[in-house]
């Protein structure tokens, strides 16, 4: 009946479990396990691509598996100082060949455990050795394989731009991981990558995908765009700073997500912190992220960029309380981008507001009825002109502490590893 | 009133109509609330008034019927309540509204049919095939809503070669490809002779679920709460030695 020939030829053999031990515990620290953003059509054998990604299983660090992240080798030539498969580290190395990651791709896809592949890899020999062989692997993964499932490759520094350029015609999406947010703090960390490697082939994917949508090319180049990942507590830069450069990722290069990996010390240096990075800390980034990429604010209005964000309060709120003299809007009448704007109200609520108030005229009561969270939302809402909240700024900075506790206590970093549709739902009240 | 039907479609319009007027008018498939002393009545399927009475409703809004069959799927308890208030909504608007987001009977009925949705969602991520001896692919699954047969095309477009099942155990049906055609059939229990090498992939598998975990980040309570623990059964990576913490 079903016919293991569709799919291509087997000639790798199963990997053993010790190497895909080795390769996926080091691979884990990478955030990125989404797997939205292409439509890819199966043509034969194997796999689509799921515009919304899929989560397939949790962990019980309560992060989504959706992709296979493997690393085609641990073996790597440079040495950061952050990084437990770096050269002067005392670890177990393997180093796995393409036909091996290609039929654990897709006998684990068959199953459904995974919605396709991150690839990544420690750079192996040399950059451009390591990049030949990602690009061989996704290639007859493709090719040979005739899988057309999700594949996200990581890019490698320093090597020949030409492999990614290749690579980009199979992979649905590719990051270059900026790593830390300063140039200083890579020189210092990451010794043998510089910011240049890292953002100049990020510009050249960019502006080459461009090039293939303007021209209507056949195919598919990098349909889920690119993404990259950055390290936060290892290094001094402020939250400001960070955000700065997110907004200027999205803007100049076109990225679809900045990810923020809080510092976990795997590695003792004493260049590096000894303790870990507050979760809460990347959860504030990845709010103030969200508040850039959906809800039309700027980096430069959720923080000054010497400053870091509060802890106590979500930067919502907190830029809500800057700005009391905008509020309260009258829940009938403000337009969406304003609603937006509201504390506790996300994207979620302020689609159910704008539907039912074209019936009816929305009142409190309405509101509750409709699931709409007012704890915070009142204090910057009138609802046929009657308002509930609280005016005095002071007061109300209180209530809002006060409301975040809970929420706070069990949402720490968990963002990282959800698709986007689950992210949206979760941030959908912000 | 409780008005009685089996759960299909038809019984459910022929309900309604005589539910209509009746504002006492308790609708259901189950007998769970049965209360003493009230009249009940069961109306059976009767074809030619359900059509009827489905033309007028689609007059109305044409889109009804999906969301009808998405609330006759909810494996929830007080589902007939919501898609009667809702149906009754809709035949005394004579509109659609469905975006009337402030109304009781359209929220209900919305929750209801999100629930179904966001089941079926899940479901294209938990579903475990076994690979069987001939090839094909087996599934049991045990879903809060009856969604067997709405799973079918997403794995259809992925793997259009590949003939599966997807077995519902809990209602005894199952959802089939047999690498041309989808049918629903029903089926009590499944013989499943497995490829000699769906052992060693499942191993690879829980493997590879035990190595991308962070232990120095433990948060149970969210792992459960993003896959409830209903769901485990099927999932290789969730049978675990019983010392095993989770
Ligand atoms: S390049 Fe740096 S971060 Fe990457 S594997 Fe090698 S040492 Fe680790």
């Amino acid at each position: 009946m079903f016919d293991k020939q569709v799919f291509g030829v087997y000639n790798g053999g199963m990997i053993s479990e010790e190497k895909l031990h080795i390769l996926t515990e080091c691979a884990k620290y990478d955030v990125s396990c989404s797997s939205s953003g292409s439509a890819r059509k199966n043509a034969g054998g194997m796999g689509n691509g799921y515009i919304a990604g899929c989560c397939h299983s949790f962990t019980p660090d309560g992060r989504c598996i959706s992709l296979l992240k493997i690393l085609l080798s641990n073996d790597c030539v440079f040495d950061c100082k952050y990084c437990m498969s770096r050269r002067a580290s005392d670890v177990p190395r393997a180093t796995a060949t393409p036909d091996e990651i290609c039929e654990l791709v897709v006998d684990f896809y068959k199953r459904n455990y995974i919605e396709g592949l991150f690839l990544s890899s420690a750079v192996h020999v040399s950059p451009n050795h390591t990049m030949e062989q990602l690009l061989l692997t996704v290639k007859k993964l493709r090719t040979e394989y005739n899988f057309h499932g999700y594949i996200h490759v990581k890019g490698i520094p320093k090597a020949d731009p030409m492999y990614a350029f290749e690579a980009a015609k199979y992979a649905d999406r590719m990051s270059y991981n900026i790593e830390l947010p300063s140039e200083k703090s890579l020189k210092l960390l990451a010794p043998q990558k510089s910011r240049e490697s890292l953002l100049v082939p990020m510009r050249a994917l960019a502006k080459e995908k461009q090039i293939f949508k303007e021209e209507k090319r056949k195919g598919y180049f990098l349909p889920a765009g690119q993404t990259t990942q950055m390290i936060v507590g290892a290094s001094p830069e402020p939250d400001g700073q960070i955000l700065r450069l997110s907004q200027s990722l999205y803007r100049a290069n076109g990225l679809k997500r900045v990810y923020f990996s809080s510092y976990t010390p795997v590695v003792q240096d004493s260049l590096l912190p000894s303790v870990p990075a507050a979760a809460i800390r990347e959860h504030r980034l990845y709010q103030a992220d969200w508040l850039l990429r959906f809800y039309g604010f700027s980096a430069e209005e959720i923080a000054d960029e010497g400053e870091n964000l509060s802890l106590e309060l979500d930067p919502k709120c907190a830029w809500a309380l800057k700005n009391m003299h905008l509020f309260p809007v009258e829940v009938n009448r403000a337009p969406l981008e304003v609603l937006l704007r509201v504390p506790g109200i996300g994207a979620r609520s302020a689609y159910k507001i704008m539907q039912a108030r074209r019936y009816t005229n929305l009142t409190f009561e309405d509101l509750k009825k409709m699931r709409v969270v007012l704890k915070r939302a009142r204090h910057f809402l009138t609802a046929g002109g009657k308002f509930y909240g609280e005016n005095r700024q002071e007061a109300v900075r209180g209530l809002l502490v006060a409301a975040e506790k809970p929420a706070t206590a069990v949402q720490l970093s968990i963002f990282t590893g959800m698709t986007e549709a689950a992210q949206s739902a979760l941030y959908g009240e912000l | 009133m409780i008005y009685f039907f089996d759960g299909s479609k038809e019984a459910f319009l022929c309900a309604l109509a005589r539910a209509f007027c009746d504002d006492e008018a308790i609708l259901t498939s189950t007998n769970a609330q049965l209360s003493m002393g009230q009249q009940s009545i069961f109306v059976a399927a009767d074809g030619a008034r359900a059509a009827q009475i489905e033309q007028r409703l689609l007059g109305f809004d044409k889109n009804c019927m999906h969301d009808l069959d998405l609330l006759l799927r909810s494996g929830d308890a007080w589902r007939d309540a919501a898609a009667l208030r809702y149906f009754k909504f809709l035949a005394e608007k004579k509109r659609p509204v469905r975006d009337m987001l402030s109304e009781e009977a359209v929220i209900a009925a919305t929750e209801c049919m999100r629930r179904v949705s966001y089941e079926v969602h899940r479901f294209h991520g938990f579903v475990r095939f076994l690979e069987c001896a001939s090839g094909a692919l087996y599934a049991p699954i045990s879903p809060n809503h009856d969604i067997s047969d709405l799973l079918v095309p997403h794995f259809r477009a992925r793997l259009p070669q590949c003939p599966f099942v997807i077995h519902d155990v809990k209602r005894k049906k199952a959802a089939v490809y047999d690498g041309a055609h989808t049918f629903v059939a029903p089926l009590a229990r499944a013989e499943v002779a497995l490829a000699a090498d769906e052992k060693a992939w499942q191993s690879l598998w829980k493997n590879y679920y035990a190595s991308v975990n962070i232990p120095s980040r433990e948060r149970l309570k969210q792992m459960r709460g993003y896959m409830p623990v209903r769901y485990w059964k099927f999932m290789p990576e969730k049978q675990l030695s019983p010392s095993s913490p989770c």
